[in-house]
């Protein structure tokens, strides 16, 4: 990013119709000014917006800028020409070669996409861990009549399971079970698929998000519910 | 809500007794305001009253609240210097209003804060779902 720009390279007639009103940018820096990452690395929101409009993705999708970015959408609010800014971020996320998107990111989706849920966990441990932890709540008073009905046809609440509370963190699957018998709800859980988060909102990926919400609604139709619970 | 207002559940909020703040997480306030016309910011407030006595709001809260650092996958990018960094305005900002508990409604927002927390000196501060805050809160029977 520090070499000058060769005004013969700039495709300013051919750069991709991206919807984000990028073209529009005024160069005023109210975005730059209020992102919280704003320097780090050299990144801030306004550089982004401006090699976006000139047409030099490709210098973005190559840097880190847009994986340190959180698409957290503060520069959006400032911006007076109301440049979509987190979507030009996400549109660059997605234009990086599968395989160099950073950490586990890719990986996790994956690994949603083949076995439904990012950590390739079997079915039979996924049910264990959850009578296991519903075992747990029983032993609380009050709770001794807790159960854990996965593909409950008819119920009235469907719940996604965020991977990391079958992994690291099964404590917190606690929270949501012992509101929904307080309050006597008729709630399940998918056997299959079950996985809450859906990492193409992160790697720019909108065919992965639509296949990972449509098996939800599929469990929907399956089990004819008709309120859901996700809270990832 | 509808549990606590139809009166489904019943909840005390006499059982924590320190000063609560909460924070809005980007997805379900600000970014919902944008892409969807609505940003979930009073519901959550509503739920915190019923669960505690004391709480304040960060500054600044709501459209313009300060993003936790957590969000957009960077807990899972490997970039964590960068990610800590993020975070620094947050944990001041947490930090000013006193509070013994940061309560958020975001899985995200909960493991990042929970992540660095100690880096910035607040390893007592008490990081909290609102669900969970519900759940601790419940009056059984």
């Amino acid at each position: 990013m520090t070499t000058p720009i060769d005004v013969a390279t700039l495709r300013s007639n051919d750069r991709p119709r991206w919807p984000f009103s990028q073209d529009v940018c005024m160069t005023c820096g109210m975005c730059a000014c209020t992102c919280p990452v704003s320097g780090v690395d050299g990144f801030d929101p306004r550089k982004v917006v401006r090699l976006a409009a000139m047409g030099l993705e490709q210098e973005l999708v190559e840097s880190r800028w847009p994986w340190i970015c959180t698409m957290c959408g503060k520069c959006e609010q400032a911006c007076p020409m109301e440049v979509r800014i987190a979507d030009v971020v996400r549109r660059i996320r997605s234009l990086r070669d599968r395989a160099q998107v950073p950490g586990i990111l890719h990986k996790g989706l994956q690994a949603a996409l083949e076995t439904g849920n990012n950590l390739r966990l079997p079915k039979d441990d996924f049910l264990f861990i959850l009578e296991d932890v519903a075992g747990e709540i029983r032993e609380e008073p009050g709770f001794e009549g807790l159960q854990v009905q996965v593909d409950k046809k008819g119920a009235r609440v469907l719940t996604t399971i965020h991977n990391k509370l079958v992994n690291t963190h099964t404590e917190d699957l606690k929270h949501w079970w012992k509101i929904f018998h307080a309050a006597g709800e008729s709630w399940t859980v998918s056997s299959e698929n079950w996985e809450g988060t859906s990492w193409g909102y992160f790697t720019g990926d909108d065919d992965a998000m639509k296949a990972m919400a449509g098996r939800i609604l599929s469990q929907m139709e399956a089990l004819e519910i008709d309120t859901l619970l996700w809270p990832e | 809500m509808e549990y606590i207002r139809e009166g489904r559940i019943r909840v005390d909020r006499s059982r924590f007794s320190g000063l609560a703040t909460y924070h809005d997480p980007c997805n379900y306030g600000r970014k919902a305001h944008m892409r969807f016309g609505h940003g979930f910011f009073e519901e959550p407030r509503w739920i915190l009253s019923q669960c505690v006595e004391r709480w304040v709001d960060l500054y600044p809260d709501r459209l313009n609240q300060t993003c936790c650092g957590g969000g957009g996958g960077t807990l899972t990018t490997g970039y964590n210097d960068e990610r800590v960094f993020y975070g620094r305005r947050k944990m001041e900002q947490i930090k000013a209003t006193g509070a013994q508990m940061i309560v958020v409604p975001c899985h995200s927002c909960h493991g990042q804060l929970e992540n660095i927390k100690q880096h910035y000196g607040m390893a007592d501060l008490e990081v909290k779902y609102l669900w969970e805050l519900v759940a601790d809160a419940l009056v059984i029977g």
